[in-house]
C-alpha cells in the first residue's frame, strides 16, 4: 500500500483530493438532485503593461445540488496550459501557485437565488462561497450566468482574482509582466447524475 | 363640595392624559402628475434638500416643488426603498428590485457596478461603516458589506436569525445593526472575518419581528416591533424599557425622536402616534389622514418641521414648535396652565377649564375673565373685568371675592402677578400690591400698596404688571408710558429711544434680565438697565401694535400681533416669522393672553385659537439655507466647482440657486451681487440670476436668502470664477509680441548695419582699388614702357603711333571713368581689357595673346577694372618670350568668369603688394555671395570671378 502511495504523482493526488471532496458533497446531499461537470473549462488573463498571460484548463470537475443550491468546483492548478513559453507554466506552478503544495482551486457555497433548475432558460445568479486559491481561502461572492437547457445545465461566469489575497507574491523583477488583478472565466456543462 | 369632587375628578383626569393638539400638519402634494405616488423614505442632505424616495422615482423638493430625479437605467423599476447620505454629501438610493444608485456629482445618478452583481431582493437600508465600508440590507438576501474591493453578504448561514431585513443601522463603531425576523443581529466585518451578535427574544426583546432600529441619541436605540411596539434598548445594560404597554398591535414602520422630548411611531395601519416623556402616554394622531393607514417614514428637518409621508395619503409637514388645541372658544382674554398641568381659559363669557378626555371646555365661573394666574400657595387667582378678583383654593373648594369693598378701586384687573408673597394687580384703577389668603378669616386679603394717577405712574390705566428677577415691578399704562417700582421707589419713563411711548401692552425679561415691553404703536423696546432699544418694522418687526410678549425656554421672546406670531432671539435680534403654519393667519389676539406651560411649553390664546409652543432645544435653523443648483454659460450646466475658470467667450452666465425654508416657503426671498461687476445687492423673488457678456476678470457670485426680510447674518452662497483674458490679452501673449517685436526691430537694424558696414568696406576697397589702378596705370614702368613702345611705333609707323596714343588715351579715360562706379558691364571691362592688351602687344607682340570667349558679354557685370587687373598680374608675374609666350584666356563658364593664363614665373619676382587680388576677393564678398576662386596649378593660374547678372549676384 505504501509504495502505491508513494508512487502517486500530483495529477492522482489532486484527482483523489477532488474525488473526496465531490464524494463528501454527495453523501450530503444524498437524495437531491444533483448535476456533475466533468470538463468544465477555466481560463484566465493576466493583462499587465509589459506582458499578456493567458492559460487555459479543461479539466474543472464540479457539482451542484438543486435542492440545497449549494455547489462545489475544483480546478488542478497544474493543468493549465498555454502561457508564453513552457518556463513561464513552470514558473507559474513552482514558483507563484505552488502546485506541488496546493494542487487545486476550488470553490464551493451556496447560490443566493432561488432558481428553478427544472425550467429552461437563462438565469443570472450569484454564488456565494468559499474561492480557495494558492491555499488562502476568500469569501466570494461571484455572479454566474446560469442556462437550463432540458436536463443540462451550462455555467458560465467571470471573475477577478486578486493576487495579494491569496498570497501570491510577485517578484520586482517580473512586476510588471504580471497584472495584480487575474482575470478568470468559467465554463461548465452539468449533467444530471 | 360640589366644586371639590369636579376639581378632583378633572385634576385626575388630566393628569392621565396631555391634550388633544397637534401641529397642524398640511398637505405637501407632489402635484398632479403624480398623484397615485406612494412615498417610501425621506432624506434631508447637507445642502437642505428634502428627497423623497417614492413607488415612482426619487424627487427632491425645495419647499415649493418637487423634481423627479431619473435613473440612468431605464429597467430599475423605480420603487425606492431607502435613501443613504455618506458624509461627502452622495446620495445613495437603493431600490425594490436590488438595484443600488449613487450620486457622481450633483443630481448626477449612476448605478453601483460592482463584480458580484447587486441584489435582487429589495434594499431596506443603506449606510456607511468603518473604513468607507458600504453597508447594505436587503429583505430576502440578508445584510451586504463592500469593503471598497469584493461585495460580502452576511445571511443565515452566517448566523443571522433571518434573511429578511426591514431595517439597517450603522452605528459610531462602523457595526450594522439589522432588524430581522429573529430579533436584532449586530454585524460586523474585519477582513474575513464576519462576527454576528444576536439579540432576541430571550435576552428581553419583547417581540422576534424587528422593524426599525433608531438611536435616541444617547447611545441608546428605539426598537420598533411587528406586534409589541416601541422599545428603548439600552447596550450598556442590556435591558429593554417598553415605551407604552397599551401598544395598539399594529407593526411599527417609523421612529423619530424629537428635541428629547417626544417620539413619534409611525405604524403600518393604524397611523401615526406620539409618546410625550413628560407626559408618559401614547396618543394616537387625530389628523384625518395621518390618523390611520401606513405612515412610511417620518422627519424632523433642521428648522422643526415635523413630516410624515403616508403610503396612500401623501406627504406631510407641520411645523412642531405649534400646536393647535381642537377646539375653539371664542373671545380668549386670559390663559393659564397650572403646575398639576390643568389649563384654565378665560373668556369674555367665563372661566373654563379644558377636560382632555372628552376634548371639551367645561364653563367654571361666568365671568368675563380678563386675567389668570396661579399663586405660589397653590391658589387660583381669577382677574375679571369688572367684577374684581377671585382667589380659589380649588383643593379645598374655598373661594374669595376681592370688590370695591375690599378697596379695588376699580374691577377691572387685568393682569395678575406675584412677586415674594405679593401679589400684584394691573387694573384700571392703578396697581395693587396685596396678599391673599385664606389663613386670617374674615381678613383675607389686604392691600398693601397702591399706585394710582396720583403717583408718579400717572394714570389709573394699568396694562400689565411684571416684577422681574432683580426685585423690580414694572408697570405697563395706557397713555403714561412704562413705570419702574425699584427699592421702593417708582420711576416713569414716557419717552424710549427716542421715542414718545404711550401705552404699554406687555412686559418680559430675557435671559440677560434685560426688560423687553411692547407698545401699542411703537413695536417693541429693550431696555439693559442703561438704555432703551427700539425694535421696530424696520428692525424687521411685522406688526408696530405688539399685544403680548413672552419668553420661552430658551430665552427667545415671542412677539404676538395681528400679523401673526415672531420670534425673537434677543442677542442677535434675529427674527423668524410665523403665521399659516401655526395656525394664526388673520387672528387678532388679546392682550397678554399668553401663559407660560409644563415641559419647555408656552399657552397662547388668539381670539377663539388656543396654541400651544414648543421649545425645540434643538439648535435649529434660523436662515433659509440657500444653495446655488446650477450654474450654466450660454445654458448648458457647468460642470466646474467653484473656484472655476472660463475662457473670455464663456462670458453669458446664469446662476439658479434656491432658499430652502421649509416652515414658509413662500416667504424666502433673495439678493445677490456679483462681486466685480455689481457694484450693490440686487432683491429678487426670482431662484435664478443672468449675467451676459462679463468682460474678463475675477468674480464671486454671493447670494443669500431670507425669510424675514432682513439680510442681516443671512448666509451666503458663493461661487468664484475667473473669466480669462482673450487671448490678446493675455500678458504671455503680449509679452511674446513685444518680444517678437523687438527681435524682429533688432534683426532689421542689424541688418541695416550689416548692410552698412558693407557698403562701407565696399567704398573703401573701391577707393583702395582705384588707388591700385592709378598707382599701377601712373606705374612709372608703364609709362616707360609704353612711351618706349611709341617712340619704336611712330618711328617705325607714324599711324599706329596715333592710334596707340589714342588706345593709351582710351585706357586712361576708361579707368578714369570707370573707377567711381559699383560694377560695370563686362563688355565695357572687355573693351578695356582689348585696349590695354593692345597697347602690350605693341610691346610683347604675338607673345601675349588674349582670348575672349564671351558669348554674351552685355548680359554679365563684373566689378571695374577686375579683369584688367588680373590681365596685369599676369603679364606682371610671368615671362613672355618667343619661346614663351603668354596665354591668357576670358571666358565665362556657368556662374564664372574665368580667367586664366598659362604659369611661367619670372626669375625674379616683379616686386608685388599682393593687392590686386586680394583687392579683387575683397570686393566680390561684398558684391557676391560666391567666392573669388583661385586655382594655381605649375602651369596654369586662373582666376574664377562669379558672374554676376542684372548688376547683382547671380
Amino acid at each position: 500500500m505504501n509504495s502505491i502511495f508513494d508512487m502517486e504523482n500530483t495529477t492522482e493526488k489532486i484527482k483523489r483530493g477532488i474525488t473526496a471532496l465531490l464524494l463528501l458533497l454527495i453523501t450530503a446531499v444524498l437524495p437531491a438532485q444533483h448535476y456533475l461537470a466533468e470538463e468544465g473549462k477555466v481560463y484566465f488573463k493576466s493583462d499587465a503593461p509589459l506582458e499578456l498571460i493567458e492559460a487555459r484548463s479543461t479539466a474543472m470537475r464540479a457539482i451542484i445540488d438543486a435542492d440545497k443550491r449549494t455547489f462545489a468546483f475544483s480546478v488542478p492548478i497544474s493543468s493549465f496550459e498555454g502561457f508564453n513559453s513552457p518556463l513561464q507554466r513552470v514558473h507559474f506552478n513552482e514558483n507563484y501557485l505552488e502546485s506541488d503544495r496546493y494542487p487545486a482551486a476550488t470553490f464551493s457555497g451556496k447560490i443566493i437565488e432561488k432558481v428553478n433548475f427544472t425550467a429552461p432558460g437563462t438565469y443570472t445568479v450569484r454564488a456565494k462561497g468559499k474561492l480557495t486559491v494558492h491555499g488562502i481561502e476568500q469569501e466570494r461572492i461571484i455572479k454566474s450566468e446560469l442556462t437550463v437547457s432540458g436536463a443540462a445545465l451550462t455555467v458560465r461566469a467571470a471573475f477577478t482574482v486578486l493576487l495579494d489575497e491569496h498570497d501570491i507574491t510577485i517578484p520586482k523583477i517580473v512586476y510588471q509582466k504580471i497584472a495584480e488583478e487575474i482575470e478568470v472565466e468559467v465554463e461548465a456543462v452539468f449533467t444530471p447524475e | 363640595m360640589k366644586q371639590t369632587y369636579l376639581s378632583t375628578l378633572l385634576l385626575v383626569l388630566l393628569q392621565a392624559g396631555g391634550f388633544a393638539q397637534e401641529p397642524l400638519f398640511a398637505e405637501q402634494p407632489l402635484g398632479k402628475l403624480y398623484r397615485q405616488v406612494k412615498p417610501q423614505v425621506m432624506l434631508e442632505d447637507q445642502e437642505g434638500f428634502i428627497w423623497v424616495g417614492t413607488d415612482r422615482g426619487l424627487f427632491r423638493y425645495d419647499g415649493r416643488q418637487y423634481e423627479l430625479f431619473a435613473m440612468p437605467d431605464s429597467l430599475c423599476n423605480n420603487e425606492v426603498t431607502a435613501l443613504y447620505e455618506n458624509e461627502a454629501g452622495q446620495l445613495w438610493a437603493g431600490f425594490s428590485d436590488g438595484r443600488v444608485f449613487h450620486e457622481q456629482r450633483a443630481g448626477q445618478f449612476v448605478m453601483w457596478t460592482l463584480e458580484e452583481g447587486l441584489p435582487v431582493a429589495p434594499i431596506t437600508g443603506l449606510g456607511e461603516g468603518a473604513d468607507g465600508q458600504i453597508w447594505m440590507a436587503t429583505y430576502g438576501e440578508g445584510l451586504y458589506v463592500h469593503n471598497g474591493r469584493h461585495l460580502y453578504n452576511l445571511n443565515t448561514d452566517d448566523g443571522l436569525p433571518g434573511n429578511d431585513l426591514y431595517t439597517l443601522h450603522v452605528d459610531d463603531a462602523g457595526r450594522a445593526w439589522v432588524g430581522t425576523d429573529g430579533g436584532i443581529s449586530i454585524c460586523s466585518m474585519q477582513g474575513q472575518s464576519k462576527n454576528i451578535e444576536n439579540i432576541t427574544t430571550a435576552d428581553g426583546l419583547p417581540d422576534e419581528i424587528v422593524r426599525v432600529i433608531q438611536p435616541d441619541g444617547k447611545g441608546r436605540y428605539w426598537i420598533g416591533t411587528y406586534g409589541q411596539g416601541v422599545v428603548r434598548y439600552d447596550p450598556q445594560s442590556a435591558s429593554f424599557h417598553t415605551l407604552a404597554e397599551d401598544w395598539p398591535e399594529s407593526p411599527v414602520n417609523t421612529i423619530l425622536e424629537v428635541s428629547h422630548q417626544e417620539v413619534w411611531v409611525g405604524t403600518d395601519g393604524d397611523g401615526l402616534f406620539r409618546y410625550r416623556f413628560a407626559e408618559e402616554r401614547l396618543q394616537p394622531v387625530q389628523h384625518a389622514a395621518l390618523g390611520n393607514g401606513k405612515i412610511q417614514d417620518l422627519h424632523f428637518d433642521a428648522e422643526g418641521n415635523l413630516w410624515a409621508l403616508h403610503r396612500s395619503e401623501g406627504i406631510y409637514k407641520a411645523n412642531r414648535r405649534f400646536e393647535l388645541v381642537a377646539e375653539t372658544l371664542p373671545h380668549i382674554q386670559a390663559v393659564l396652565q397650572q403646575q398639576d398641568g390643568s389649563l384654565w381659559v378665560g373668556t369674555q363669557e367665563g372661566l373654563f377649564r379644558y377636560d382632555d378626555t372628552r376634548r371639551s371646555f367645561t364653563m367654571v365661573k361666568p365671568e368675563n375673565v380678563i386675567s389668570l394666574h396661579e399663586g405660589r400657595d397653590g391658589h387660583l387667582y381669577v382677574g375679571t373685568f369688572g367684577n374684581g378678583l377671585y382667589c380659589m383654593d380649588l383643593e379645598n373648594g374655598r373661594e374669595k371675592h376681592l370688590t370695591a369693598a375690599d378697596g379695588l378701586a376699580n374691577g377691572s384687573v387685568l393682569d395678575i402677578s406675584e412677586q415674594g408673597d405679593t401679589i400684584w394687580l394691573a387694573t384700571l384703577g392703578g396697581v395693587y400690591s396685596l396678599r391673599c389668603g385664606f389663613e386670617r378669616p374674615g381678613s383675607i386679603s389686604a392691600v398693601l400698596q397702591h399706585f394710582d394717577q396720583k403717583s408718579a405712574v400717572g394714570t389709573n390705566f394699568i396694562y400689565t404688571v411684571f416684577p422681574d428677577s432683580k426685585g423690580r415691578v414694572w408697570f405697563g399704562t395706557d397713555g403714561e408710558g412704562l413705570s419702574v417700582l425699584e427699592n421702593g421707589k417708582l420711576r416713569n419713563y414716557v419717552q424710549a429711544d427716542s421715542v414718545p411711548i404711550q401705552a404699554v401692552y406687555s412686559i418680559a425679561e430675557d435671559q440677560r434680565g434685560h426688560i423687553w415691553f411692547s407698545t401699542a404703536r411703537q413695536g417693541v423696546f429693550s431696555f439693559d438697565g442703561e438704555h432703551f432699544t427700539q425694535l421696530s418694522v424696520k428692525e424687521g418687526l411685522r406688526d408696530q401694535v405688539v399685544t403680548s410678549l413672552i419668553t420661552d425656554a430658551d430665552g427667545h421672546i415671542l412677539i404676538a400681533h395681528s400679523s401673526g406670531l415672531d420670534i425673537l432671539d434677543p442677542v442677535s435680534r434675529h427674527i423668524i416669522y410665523f403665521d399659516e403654519e401655526a395656525g394664526l393667519q388673520g387672528l387678532d389676539p388679546n392682550l397678554n393672553a399668553v401663559a407660560k406651560g409644563q415641559n419647555r411649553q408656552l399657552w397662547l390664546g388668539w381670539e377663539d385659537r388656543l396654541m400651544r409652543y414648543t421649545a425645540l432645544d434643538d439648535t435649529l435653523a434660523i436662515h433659509p439655507r440657500v444653495v446655488i443648483k446650477e450654474v450654466s454659460v450660454f445654458l448648458e450646466s457647468v460642470r466646474q466647482k467653484s473656484p472655476a475658470t472660463f475662457g473670455a467667450s464663456d462670458n453669458n452666465l446664469v446662476f439658479e440657486y434656491v432658499g430652502l425654508w421649509y416652515t414658509s416657503p413662500e416667504k424666502v426671498r433673495y439678493r445677490y451681487k456679483l462681486e466685480g461687476f455689481d457694484l450693490d445687492w440686487i432683491q429678487s423673488g426670482d431662484e435664478r440670476a443672468i449675467y451676459s457678456n462679463l468682460p474678463p476678470g475675477s468674480y464671486t457670485f454671493n447670494v443669500s436668502a431670507t425669510e424675514n426680510e432682513s439680510f442681516d447674518q443671512a448666509p451666503i452662497a458663493s461661487y468664484a470664477f475667473t473669466i480669462r483674458l482673450p487671448i490678446w490679452r493675455q500678458w504671455w501673449f503680449v509679452l511674446l509680441l513685444l518680444l517678437s517685436v523687438i527681435g524682429l526691430a533688432y534683426l532689421w537694424l542689424r541688418q541695416r548695419d550689416k548692410q552698412k558696414e558693407r557698403e562701407a568696406l565696399l567704398l573703401r576697397e573701391k577707393v583702395e582699388s582705384q588707388y591700385e589702378a592709378l598707382k599701377s596705370q601712373i606705374n612709372p614702368h608703364f609709362l616707360f614702357n609704353s612711351f618706349n613702345t611709341l617712340i619704336t611705333i611712330i618711328e617705325e609707323n607714324p599711324d599706329l603711333g596715333v592710334v596707340y596714343v589714342e588706345k593709351l588715351s582710351d585706357f586712361y579715360r576708361s579707368i578714369l571713368q570707370y573707377r567711381e562706379q559699383q560694377l560695370i558691364g563686362l563688355e565695357e571691362e572687355l573693351r578695356l581689357v582689348q585696349d590695354y592688351i593692345f597697347l602690350l602687344q605693341q610691346r610683347f607682340g604675338e607673345h601675349l595673346q588674349l582670348q575672349v570667349e564671351v558669348d554674351k558679354p552685355a548680359r554679365y557685370y563684373v566689378a571695374p577694372l577686375a579683369l584688367q587687373m588680373l590681365v596685369e598680374n599676369a603679364v606682371k608675374h610671368n615671362v613672355i618670350s618667343r619661346s614663351k609666350p603668354l596665354y591668357i584666356s576670358i571666358r565665362v563658364e556657368g556662374n564664372a568668369i574665368l580667367v586664366r593664363n598659362n604659369r611661367q614665373a619670372k626669375l625674379t619676382k616683379a616686386p608685388s603688394t599682393g593687392f590686386g587680388l586680394q583687392n579683387i576677393i575683397t570686393r566680390y564678398r561684398l558684391l557676391s555671395e560666391q567666392e573669388v576662386q583661385v586655382a594655381q596649378t605649375d602651369h596654369t593660374f586662373e582666376v574664377a570671378l562669379p558672374a554676376l547678372q542684372n548688376g547683382r549676384s547671380s
